[in-house]
C-alpha cells in the first residue's frame, strides 16, 4: 500500500492502534511501525505525540508516560499513566463491513475458496455465511493463478499465446508483475515486450503459458501500473452511448472521455475505445440494454454483428 | 502546553472519558479536562467541535453513553462517559500473519474512498492485535472492489446506522417497483454487487444494479442482530445458485471454450441469475449455443433481436 498522509480520524485511530501495540508487544521502532501501518515515520510521530502528550487538566495527570531516552534512539516506549486505554476499540460496523465484504470476495476466489486461515478469519468476524461460486473453469484459472505467481514472484519472463478482443491470435512475450481481479474477470498486469508498454492481459484469453529462466527486463521493475486495465491507444476514438441504470458499468469498463448524464431515465456519456472492431460484443452483452448512439459506424457494425449471430445460432439451421 | 490537533484532541478526550465516574462528565469538566477545548474562540465554537468530536467518537466505533441528570434541562444536565464494552475484544481474538495479509488484501482492494478509509483503520486496529511478521506471499494479488453505483454509499451508511431505506427496484422483464426494506449486507458475488434485506419479515436479496431510483431513508430505524438468520439466507443462495443449471455449447479452440474451461463441446454452468448469465454468454457471440434451459436460450435471442432493432 502507498505511503499516504492522513485525516484527523484516522490519525486519532492510528494512536489507539499504536497504544495497543506497545502494550502488548512492547517497545517499537518507528520505521517498522511506519511499515506495519503503511504510513510515513512523520505520521507515526505525530500519532505517538496524540498518545504522550495527553493528558487530563483537571486532575493534573498524564495518560502515558514515554521514555525519552529510548526516543532518542528512535523506539517507541511508553508506559501507561492514569488511564484505562490499552488498545483500540472494537471494529466499528462500518469497519467490520469493509473489511468483511472483501474477504467475502477472496472466499469466492477459486484460489483462496477453500484456504482454512482465510475461513478462520471469517468466523472470527462473524462473517463465515457461504458464498456461491459460479467461476466457470475454476481449476484452470487455479492452475494460472499458481503458475503467475511462482513467475511474478521469481521475477521471470512468460511466454504465451495471447488473443486480444479482435480475436487476433500472436505470441507474447511478458514480464509478469500482479494479478488484477476485477469483479469475475482476472487480468495479468505487465511489461509487454510487443508494445514496451505496461498493458493488462485477461487471464482467459491466455494459452500455453510458459516461464522463462530470463530475469524481467530492469524498464518494467521501475514501471507504474496505470489504474485503467485499457490501456493508452493512439487510434482512439470516442463513442457516444446511452444506457439503463441496470448496465450503467459499462461507463466504468472504459476509460471515460465525459461523465455520464442521466437523460429521461437513461444514462448518457463518452466513453474511449482502442478501436472500433473490439466494441460492438461490450455492446451486444447488455442485450438491448445499452445503445450506441455515436458514431454511425459503430451503430452499423452492432446491428451487423447481431444479425450474423442471430443467423449463426438460429436453432432451424439444426439437424 | 502547545496547542492540541483535532486527532490529539479526540485522544484525550477518549482517555478522560474513560476514566469518568460512574455518573460520567459534564460538558463543563470536559472542557476543563481536554486542553484542546480552551483553544475556541467562544461557546458557540467549543459546542460544535464537542459535537464534531461525539460524532467523531460515535463513527470509530466508541459507543458514547449520555445520561440525563436533569431532565427539565437536558442541555446543562447531560453528563458523558463510554461504555467498556466498546474496548473489550474477545479473549482469543488474535490473528495469524496469515490472516493479516488477508485482511490486507481485502482492504488494500477498495477503491471506494470513504471505505478505503475505513478498511484502513480496522487494519490497523487487527494489526495491532496480530502477529508482527510481514506477509509477502500475497502481494502479487490486487483483488479490486469497485464500488461505483450511486446506491452503494446510502447504503453502506444505513446498513451502518440500522436505518430502513426505500428505492425503485427493476426485475428483468418488469416495471421498478419501490422496496422497502431493513439493509443488512452488501457483497461482490461473481462481479455483482448484491444487498441482503430483510423486507416483510423475510431475508432478500437486490441486485444493486437494478435499483433504479436514488436510495432514500424513511426515518425508521431497526434492530436486527439475529446472524444465523443471515447465515441460513446466504446458504439459501448457493442452494439456489447450485441448483439453476444451463448446458451451452461452445465451439472448440474458441475464445468460449478457454473462458468455459471447456473439456468437450457441452458444458454445464451454474448461475444466479439466469438474465445475468444471458449477458456473459452474449459476449461470445456465434461461440456459445444454449442447449438448456429454453428459457435461457430465448432470452439471448431476445437480446440479439433487440440490439439489432434498435441499431438499424
Amino acid at each position: 500500500m502507498p505511503k499516504q498522509e492522513i485525516d484527523a480520524s484516522e490519525l486519532y485511530d492510528l494512536s489507539l492502534s499504536i497504544v495497543g501495540l506497545v502494550l502488548s508487544e512492547g517497545d517499537q521502532r518507528v520505521e517498522e511501525l511506519a511499515q506495519r501501518f503503511s504510513v510515513s515515520e512523520k505520521v507515526i510521530l505525530k500519532a505517538v505525540r496524540a498518545i504522550t502528550d495527553s493528558e487530563d487538566l483537571t486532575k493534573c495527570v498524564t495518560h502515558f508516560h514515554l521514555n525519552f531516552d529510548e526516543f532518542e534512539d528512535g523506539w517507541i516506549s511508553f508506559a501507561k499513566g492514569s488511564t484505562n486505554l490499552e488498545g483500540p476499540p472494537v471494529l466499528s460496523k462500518r469497519q467490520l463491513s469493509s473489511i468483511a465484504i472483501g474477504l467475502d470476495y477472496l472466499a469466492s476466489i477459486p484460489q483462496f475458496a477453500s484456504n482454512p486461515a482465510l475461513a478462520e478469519l471469517r468466523k472470527m468476524l462473524k462473517n463465515s455465511g457461504p458464498v456461491p461460486i459460479t467461476t466457470v473453469a475454476a481449476s484452470r484459472l487455479s492452475d494460472l493463478l499458481e503458475q503467475l505467481q511462482s513467475a511474478i514472484s521469481s521475477e521471470k519472463t512468460i511466454i504465451c499465446d495471447y488473443r486480444n478482443q479482435k480475436g487476433e491470435q500472436s505470441q507474447r512475450k511478458i514480464d509478469p508483475l500482479l494479478i488484477e481481479l476485477r469483479g469475475k474477470k482476472h487480468y495479468l498486469r505487465g511489461w509487454c515486450h510487443i508494445n514496451q508498454e505496461v498493458r493488462s492481459f485477461r487471464l482467459d484469453r491466455m494459452q500455453a503459458i510458459q516461464i522463462t529462466d530470463e530475469p524481467i527486463a530492469k524498464q518494467s521493475q521501475v514501471a507504474a501500473i496505470p489504474d485503467e486495465v485499457f490501456g493508452s491507444n493512439l487510434d482512439e476514438k470516442i463513442v457516444v452511448l446511452s444506457a439503463q441504470p441496470e448496465a450503467t458499468e459499462i461507463f466504468w469498463n472504459f476509460p471515460g472521455a465525459s461523465e455520464p448524464v442521466l437523460e429521461k431515465g437513461r444514462w448518457v456519456g463518452k466513453i474511449r475505445v482502442g478501436s472500433l472492431a473490439g466494441l460492438p460484443r461490450h455492446i451486444i452483452r447488455y442485450g438491448g440494454m445499452v445503445e450506441v448512439l455515436e458514431p454511425k459506424e459503430a451503430r452499423t457494425m452492432v446491428a451487423a454483428l447481431a444479425r450474423q449471430i442471430l443467423a449463426d445460432t438460429d436453432p432451424k439451421d439444426e439437424d | 502546553m502547545a496547542s492540541q490537533t483535532p486527532a490529539e484532541r479526540l485522544f484525550t478526550l477518549t482517555c478522560c472519558l474513560l476514566a469518568a465516574p460512574r455518573i460520567g462528565l459534564s460538558k463543563q469538566d470536559i472542557f476543563n479536562s481536554v486542553a484542546g477545548y480552551s483553544e475556541a474562540n467562544n461557546d458557540e465554537a467549543r459546542d460544535k467541535m464537542f459535537e464534531r468530536d461525539k460524532s467523531e467518537l460515535r463513527n470509530a466505533g466508541v459507543h458514547l453513553e449520555v445520561i440525563q441528570i436533569d431532565e427539565f434541562e437536558p442541555e446543562v444536565g447531560s453528563r458523558y462517559l463510554i461504555s467498556k464494552g466498546s474496548f473489550e475484544w474477545p479473549a482469543d481474538f488474535k490473528l495469524s500473519a496469515e490472516q493479516i495479509g488477508l485482511a490486507e488484501l481485502a482492504a488494500r482492494a477498495w477503491n471506494n474512498q470513504q471505505f478505503a478509509a475505513s478498511a484502513r483503520t480496522a487494519l490497523a486496529r487487527l494489526k495491532s492485535r496480530g502477529m508482527v511478521e510481514v506477509n509477502r506471499e500475497l502481494s502479487f494479488l490486487s483483488p479490486r472492489l469497485l464500488a461505483k453505483h450511486s446506491a452503494f454509499e446510502p447504503l453502506a451508511q444505513a446498513i451502518a446506522e440500522s436505518r430502513t431505506v426505500i428505492f425503485e427496484y427493476r426485475v428483468p422483464d418488469g416495471d421498478a417497483e419501490a422496496r422497502e426494506v431493513n439493509p443488512l449486507k452488501l457483497r461482490l458475488i461473481e462481479g455483482e454487487w448484491v444487498l441482503l434485506a430483510e423486507r416483510q419479515s423475510t431475508l432478500k436479496n437486490y441486485l444493486l444494479r437494478r435499483i433504479t431510483s436514488k436510495v432514500r431513508e424513511t426515518g425508521a430505524t431497526f434492530s436486527f442482530s439475529n446472524l444465523e438468520l443471515i447465515k441460513e439466507a446466504e446458504a439459501e443462495l448457493v442452494r439456489f445458485t447450485q441448483s439453476n443449471r444451463a448446458v451451452i455449447h461452445v465451439d472448440e479452440d474458441s475464445e468460449a471454450w478457454w473462458h468455459f474451461g471447456a473439456e468437450s463441446g457441452e458444458v454445464e454452468i451454474n448461475y444466479m441469475d439466469e438474465s445475468l448469465l444471458a449477458e456473459d454468454l452474449l459476449e461470445y457471440g456465434s461461440e456459445v449455443k444454449v442447449v438448456s434451459p429454453a428459457s435461457l436460450a430465448q432470452r439471448v435471442r431476445n437480446g440479439l433481436e433487440r440490439v439489432a432493432r434498435i441499431h438499424a
